[in-house]
């Protein structure tokens, strides 16, 4: 399995609007800011990398949209009255996939998880079963910021089971002792900063599991 | 690559906290859903009839329950089965602890998922999976990659929808509900009406019962709450799983509907079966007897299914009296023993389009 160019994207909070209007022209109507930050990051991602065929997405974050589901609890409920459709929809992760589809990306599947801090190493067993049905498998960490002054997070990179030019080389590592320790937070980030860095394999421990990165010559 | 089993299934839902008991509800008479409950408000909704304190109180009771039904059944030993990871399917996640308990009540997701896996007793890796309907068996898609990778033995998968006010309120400001009753296929059907469960299935490297012979996905484009009224992307997901199965049409003896109640969801069902088969296959729902459980439909439809089956009795569709000629789907219930090869189907919102090829082992 074959890993190109991890992507880390850092927006503060109050220049997500402007970056989505800038991206897409305007502000993507019926999606929360959740998908907004997931759209930016992925679509950047995908306009980097090329690249066509059979694509799934497994994207994973913490809170999910948190802030989109308090805001639908505030809006709606406090009063007793339906949910006014968007912002119910808004407070699912799931059009997600959609919204990428509908840019003419061929989306397959795609699927939101809320995983534990190590658990982001089970993303890349994951992938590897999707590699059988598909070509691409882009896996993001998209996290809206909870508290002010911190940024929102949308880091991707996309896995494939052919290697193209200056891809990262993957398997799963056995002497698990030997790798850092790695978070679903940072994994990436720490694949990009290697990446420009050393050439020594880089290896990686998510929970019980590790995995060797190497750079392909 | 290895293959993956289902091992054992348990279930709460409507027809009760046990699945055998629900598998005999259903051979009886229909249901009707309670109204004027906290979480459905003047719509129609299939309450677990579970009473408890708290909602966390009450989601950590029925949890115990399924794990305790599910842990007999599964049969395995102790070691392994505190051991085992946990796959949770949902898309409303612990939200209707805020309808009584307010903010201090609601909890993260993973917070949420933790508290399950512990109420089942088992410590492996736990994740949440959030694809709207499709969630739950998203998760039993997650399982059986990571079966088939080699990575685990055994995944337990949880489909999880318990009552709250918001998911109600969505539906209905969607204007999706029904508001007199679930009736799957028939003509004078009006909407969904919301149900809720918790459906665990024990994924296994182990041969059981019936093996996961496919699991297709597609994603369907065309809107965000639904299906492109030409039913292509789930005759396409449906395409994909009998060849991955290695199955002709023929060799189908059931269809399990989506059939999830509203008029253009179901006309493009209906239209892609009748695309890829030219007699269609004999075909059943489940939403009348269980509510559209949501995110844990697929875990939940699928334990009834094969405990029905494995009493050799396809259930009958409750709910359907007349057919549509639109759609031009009878589904029909009774003897089930000669049913061996099983098409599942699924979708929800975000265009998500799920078709799973199950088949009997022995």
């Amino acid at each position: 399995m074959y890993l190109l160019a991890p992507t880390v994207l850092r927006i503060a909070a109050e220049e997500l609007p402007a970056q989505v209007r800038a991206r897409f022209g305007s502000e993507l109507r019926r999606s929360g800011a959740f998908a907004q930050l997931y759209m930016l990051g992925a679509q950047a991602y995908l306009d980097a990398a090329k690249g066509d065929g059979p694509l799934a997405v497994l994207w994973s974050s913490r809170l999910g949209a948190l802030h989109a589901v308090r805001a639908a609890l505030d809006e709606s409920l406090q009063h007793g009255e339906p949910a006014m459709p968007f912002t119910f929809i808004g407070m699912q992760p799931h059009l997600a996939g959609v919204l990428l589809a509908q840019r003419a990306h061929p989306v397959t599947r795609s699927a939101h998880l809320h995983l534990a801090d190590d658990g982001w190493s089970l993303l890349l067993s994951v992938a590897q079963g999707w590699l059988a049905e598909c070509e691409r498998v882009l896996v993001g960490w998209v996290e809206e910021s909870d508290s002010v002054g911190v940024a929102h997070c949308s880091d991707w990179c996309l896995l494939r089971k052919k290697p193209p030019a200056g891809a990262i080389h993957l398997e799963p590592e056995l002497h698990e002792d030997a790798a850092v320790a790695a978070t679903a937070e940072d994994w990436i980030a720490r694949i990009a900063a290697w990446r420009t860095g050393s050439r020594a394999p880089l290896l990686l421990r998510g929970g019980d599991e590790a995995w060797r990165f190497t750079r392909e010559e | 690559m290895t293959q993956a089993f289902v091992r054992a299934t348990a279930l709460a839902s409507a027809l009760g906290p046990d699945l055998d008991a629900a598998v005999e509800r259903l051979s009886g008479a229909p249901l009707a859903p309670a109204r004027n409950t906290a979480a459905g408000g003047a719509w129609p909704y299939f309450a677990i009839p579970v009473a408890g304190g708290g909602w966390m109180k009450r989601a950590e009771a029925i949890a115990r329950a399924v794990a305790e039904s599910l842990r007999r059944e599964a049969a395995l030993a102790p070691s392994e089965w505190a051991g085992l990871p946990c796959m949770i399917g949902s898309s409303s996640n612990s939200v209707g602890a805020w309808d009584r308990g307010g903010w201090a009540a609601l909890v993260p997701p993973l917070e949420f998922c933790r508290m399950l896996a512990k109420g089942f007793g088992v410590g492996g890796p736990a994740m949440m999976v959030n694809t709207a309907c499709t969630s739950g068996l998203s998760a039993l898609d997650i399982a059986v990659s990571l079966v088939a990778a080699g990575r685990f033995r055994e995944v337990l998968v949880l489909g999880v929808e318990l009552s709250n006010r918001l998911t109600v309120a969505g539906f209905a400001g969607l204007e999706l509900l029904s508001a007199t009753a679930a009736r799957p296929c028939d003509r004078g059907r009006d909407g969904l009406v919301l149900g809720e469960a918790l459906a665990a299935v024990l994924v296994s490297a182990t041969p059981g019962p019936w093996r996961i012979a496919a699991l297709a996905s597609g994603l369907d484009a065309a809107s965000l709450t639904g299906p492109a009224p030409s039913g292509e992307v789930i005759a396409d997901t449906m395409r994909a799983a009998l060849a991955k199965a290695r199955w002709t049409g023929a060799a189908v003896d059931l269809i399990k509907l989506q059939a999830g109640g509203g008029r253009l969801g179901d006309l493009a069902e209906a239209r892609a079966i009748r695309e890829l088969f030219a007699a269609p296959p004999r075909a059943l729902s489940l939403k009348g007897a269980l509510g559209h459980t949501l995110g844990a439909s697929g875990p939940a439809e699928l334990a009834l299914l094969l405990a029905s089956l494995a009493r050799g009795r396809v259930p009958a569709t409750w709910g359907f009296a007349t057919p549509d000629d639109e759609l031009g789907l009878t589904p029909s219930g009774g003897d089930g023993k000669e049913v061996s090869r099983v098409l599942f189907n699924l979708s929800g919102f975000g265009g998500n389009v799920m078709s799973l090829a199950l088949e009997k082992t022995a």
